[in-house]
């Protein structure tokens, strides 16, 4: 084994104690919360027994008597509002949900709740269902204390619970020996603009919490690799086959980890501006040809994120190679911990996986990690803007027309993408909508990822790219830490562009509205058409009528290019807001082709292909098409024959 | 035994079979060509509908200049255009192809049995006489190839268990590789035993296909690795010439559409030439051994006659009359 390639397996647990980059010192964030969690873990039973202390400051302004908390893993029986939602739809991400089986249950229970200085209120919890009253939901409970907490005053609560994982699933769960502990523990609610938010799970949307610190001990058997949120300060061995392995991480607002004897660890260093970062790959042999692209483009997104946004602040960030089976834990966030996702074998030259996945989880670390928007509500803030942010980096890295596949002669860009799934659903939910309320898993993923993408893509074409990067940068870096809105976003995007962009956001993000232009008519006429001989003659001069024509109800300015046959050529900016626009030239020429959009700037157009209207009858694609039609009708009538 | 057949004799049954299909490629030329025109014919719908779409679009140039998937997307998703809609003629024809096949088999057979151009009425007679018979063989031979079907999801089942065994993705990939392989073979075989049978058929003027079939089986059965290491090395060449066209495909450049459109061809020609080499393979080996089944022995110096009674022109019966004069 190459030397090279030893140092690149080898694993040194490095025990490092600030969870934050050598440059930055904490708080960070207002550090509502602080939580302390032992757990113990048993792989024969999948199941955590764990106890929690959780202290929380009250910074609301006002007193506080009533609590609610997360219980998400309860989420995996039949009658809850989550398993309802997917069903309905038939589908959640990888899974099909066909039948239920033993292995899709979890659960989360809460052996006992103490209040420090109120006493045990086990016996007061009570499941509450605040988005849609299902009785049978039991994701969310609250707990009513004897006495409200005063505004400034800290309350602990010492919580006992058991959860039991399903068979991977939503993000968390176990498969074989591998573990996603994800959403495992009592979590509390946000106290948001003046009223708890604590939403049930929801098959469509993700989470919301609050800011604070984590010391997780987790014990578990010794041979078990582990990674989570934060940094590890300790491993100790307790001589009885386990080992209790400590975390620690601030400014954070949620906690998750991963355990498998099988993982392979790889580290590398990325040099950020405020220091270097440890990247902890934990991964298996399986995907040896995946190791380095899964290094190569945490790091380019990493560099480029700093460059372009803002400072990736903590000391470490952990990815984790779900292993085979496990598709439904890869490709999610967690703060400074992601998971990724890849397959043996894995193509040279299609980037899906291990690339964009890893790169779009790692973007999260911004969007949901620090800027922390509320992904029940308005989930294309994060998911959205990531969504964009994926195409700036994929198109930096790997070509803007070939970052999601360039092989066999088959190419399409990110940006390509993201239009084809935001054309999937282009008018059946806003941007706005209550991300959890909407039409179905498809309108979530086409709307909260695709138009999002889409729209700030179109948006360029108003404001600049520069522009809109420098926007992101300011939004980020003002909003880190402190839960902003969407409104909050829009009037950063505003004031960086030096422009009210009120009549876009009301279509683009409040609206439902589809942009669709085309080229209806264009052609040319000889001003002396009533001559002899048609009046075409050297020298004769035409009149070319050129008509755009708005199709769609969204009104926006485009541009479209004239072409003549003697070279000439115009750019023409139409505001859109009449139904179309008669533009005429009289010339010594002939038109000989009209372009709206001509750089393809305006991803929000639902149809290029009526974008343009060329003069002269165009074959080649046809053409191209039509071959591989033909031959493969042939080869289908080839298959059939040989067969009877 | 004449001179030719004693060189061929010395000749291996697959360059004996490459050189009988040399020999009468017209029969290779004629299916390729309907088979070209039969594809254009489900074919034409759909160049219609991207005419109409692409004919006066710039947006068609992201297709030329390399293969842009997300433009494709856009196009398949007009109503127009919806490409999806348009395979419904290219399953009618390749069906019609199919059937076209299955009814000039006695013929093409006919015509490696005696190695010899037959005139149209012979061939046409040939392939006609042994339609019904192919055909019942062919619903015969559905039994067998739903069942390999079957077989082929229960590799795809149990590669999935296996590999939700292990850690590794490649435990559960090779044991569906190794599954694909023997389906594959099982494949062969059967295509191989159906072909024995028609072989035979046409070999012995046999009509009664329930009972050549089980006799092709034993023949077959008998001589199972021979012939299916023949059949195996021809598919092998169609394989390979598939694989090394593809990867010619992806050197082109993308606008290079002739020479695409020709390399696919040419591809699909081999294709095809190969499978009428299984048959002409198949037949030529039956020729050669037919003696070492007894009761399929057969004099193949002559042509076999064909059992083609037609009828004698029935005259229509008309009273003597007289002829009125022709300027009435």
């Amino acid at each position: 084994m190459p030397v090279k390639l030893a140092l690149l397996l080898l694993c040194v647990p490095v025990l490092a104690q600030s969870p934050f980059a050598p440059k930055v010192s904490g708080p960070l964030s207002q550090q509502v919360v602080a939580y302390q969690i032992e757990a113990k873990y048993d792989p024969a039973k999948h199941t955590v027994d764990a106890t929690e202390t959780l202290t929380y400051r009250n910074l609301t302004g006002q007193p506080l008597d009533r609590f609610p908390f997360h219980l998400y893993l309860n989420a995996f029986q039949p009658k809850s509002t989550w398993m309802h939602e997917a069903h309905r739809d038939g589908y959640f991400r990888t899974s099909d949900l066909n039948g239920w089986k033993d292995t899709d249950f979890g659960s989360d229970e809460v052996t006992s709740f103490e209040v420090v200085g109120m006493g045990d209120l086990t016996k007061s919890m009570k499941f509450i269902s605040p988005d849609d009253g299902n009785p049978d939901d039991k994701t969310v409970f609250e707990v009513q204390l004897p006495h409200p907490i005063a505004p400034g005053q800290d309350v602990t609560f010492k919580i006992a619970f058991r959860c039991k994982f399903p068979e991977v699933v939503a993000r968390t769960g176990y498969k074989r020996t591998f573990l996603l502990a994800g959403q495992w523990f009592p979590k509390v609610g946000v106290w948001w603009h003046g009223a708890w938010n604590c939403h049930q799970f929801h098959a469509l949307t993700e989470f919301f919490a609050d800011f604070g610190t984590y010391d997780v001990k987790v014990t578990l058997p010794k041979d078990y690799v582990i990674g989570a949120t934060g940094v590890q300060t300790s491993d100790t061995g307790n001589g009885n086959g386990t080992k209790t392995v400590a975390f620690h991480a601030e400014d954070v607002h949620d906690f998750a980890w991963t355990a498998d004897p099988n993982f392979k660890v790889l580290e590398r260093q990325f040099d950020g501006s405020v220091g270097p970062v440890r990247i902890r790959l934990l991964t298996y042999d399986a995907h040896k040809s995946s190791w380095q692209r899964y290094l190569d483009v945490t790091r380019g997104s990493m560099q480029r994120f700093d460059e372009w946004y803002g400072p990736y602040p903590y000391a470490q960030l952990t990815v984790v190679d779900p292993p085979h089976g496990a598709d439904e834990a890869g490709g999610m966030e967690y703060p400074t911990f992601i998971t990724g996702g890849t397959s043996w074998p894995v193509w040279k030259g299609e980037y899906d996986e291990p690339e964009e996945v890893t790169e779009h989880e790692f973007g999260h670390q911004y969007w949901y990690g620090m800027v922390a928007t509320n992904e029940f509500e308005n989930a294309w803030l994060d998911e959205g803007i990531n969504s964009y942010t994926q195409i700036k980096v994929m198109d930096s890295l790997f070509g803007p027309h070939t970052s999601n596949v360039n092989m066999f002669g088959v190419q399409e860009g990110d940006r390509a993408s993201l239009r084809r799934s935001y054309l999937r659903r282009a008018e059946t939910d806003s941007l706005s909508r209550t991300s959890y309320t909407d039409m179905s898993m498809n309108s979530y993923g086409g709307v909260t990822y695709g138009k999002t993408a889409t729209m700030l893509i179109t948006l360029e074409s108003v404001v600049g790219e520069p522009t809109l990067r420098k926007a992101l940068h300011t939004y980020f870096m003002r909003y880190r830490f402190t839960h902003p809105t969407q409104e909050d976003f829009l009037r950063t995007v505003n004031e960086i562009a030096g422009q009210d962009l009120k009549w876009y956001w009301d279509q683009a993000v409040y609206g439902t509205q589809v942009i669709d232009y085309e080229v209806l008519r264009a052609d040319s006429t000889p001003t002396n058409w009533y001559e002899d001989g048609d009046g075409e003659k050297a020298g004769t001069t035409y009149e070319t009528q050129v008509i755009l024509h708005r199709k769609g109800d969204f009104i926006f300015p485009v541009e479209a290019e004239v072409k003549f046959d003697n070279g000439d050529s115009t750019r023409e900016r139409w505001d859109g807001k009449d139904r179309w626009v008669r533009y005429v030239y009289r010339k010594k020429a002939q038109v000989t082709s009209v372009q709206i959009d001509p750089d393809y700037q305006v991803t929000m157009d639902r149809d290029y292909l009526n974008n343009s209207l060329i003069i002269a009858d165009q074959h080649e694609a046809t053409h191209k098409i039509a071959a591989y039609w033909l031959a493969l009708t042939q080869f289908l009538a080839q298959v059939l024959s040989w067969l009877v | 035994m004449n001179e030719k057949s004693m060189a061929e004799e010395r000749q291996g049954l697959v360059s004996a079979g490459a050189a009988l299909i040399w020999r009468r490629q017209g029969i290779l030329w004629w299916v390729f060509a309907v088979n070209v025109v039969l594809a254009a014919l489900g074919t034409m719908p759909a160049v219609h509908a991207l005419k109409s779409a692409l004919g006066n679009s710039l947006a068609g140039e992201q297709l030329v200049k390399g293969f842009d998937l997300g433009m494709f997307y856009e196009l398949t998703r007009l109503p127009q255009v919806s490409l999806m809609r348009f395979t419904e003629p290219s399953y009618l024809f390749a069906g019609l192809f199919a059937l076209f096949m299955l009814f000039v088999s006695g013929g093409i057979l006919e015509v490696y049995r005696q190695d010899r151009r037959l005139n149209t009425g012979d061939f046409f007679a040939a392939s006609g006489a042994f339609f019904w018979p192919f055909v019942r063989l062919m619903l015969f031979s559905l039994v067998p190839f739903v069942f390999l079907g079957n077989l082929y999801l229960a590799v795809g089942k149990l590669s999935d268990r296996v590999g939700d065994r292990f850690v590794a993705d490649q435990e559960g990939f090779w044991v569906e590789a190794a599954g694909t392989i023997v389906v594959v073979l099982l494949v062969l075989f059967v295509r191989l035993w159906f072909d024995i049978a028609k072989v035979r058929a046409v070999a012995q003027n046999e009509r009664r296909m329930w009972r050549n079939m089980w006799k092709a089986l034993g023949i077959t059965g008998r001589e199972l690795w021979s012939l299916l290491w023949m059949y195996l090395r021809i598919s092998l060449i169609a394989w390979i010439t598939l694989l090394v066209g593809f990867l010619i495909w992806t050197k082109l450049p993308p606008t290079a559409i002739p020479a695409t459109f020709l390399l696919l061809e040419l591809v699909l020609l081999v294709q095809l030439a190969a499978r009428l080499w299984q048959m002409a393979s198949a037949m030529t080996w039956y020729k050669r051994h037919a003696e070492m089944v007894p009761a399929d022995t057969v004099d193949y110096t002559t042509p076999h006659p064909l059992e083609i009674a037609e009828p004698e022109p029935q005259l229509p019966f008309y009273p003597e009359t007289e002829l009125p004069p022709a300027d009435a």
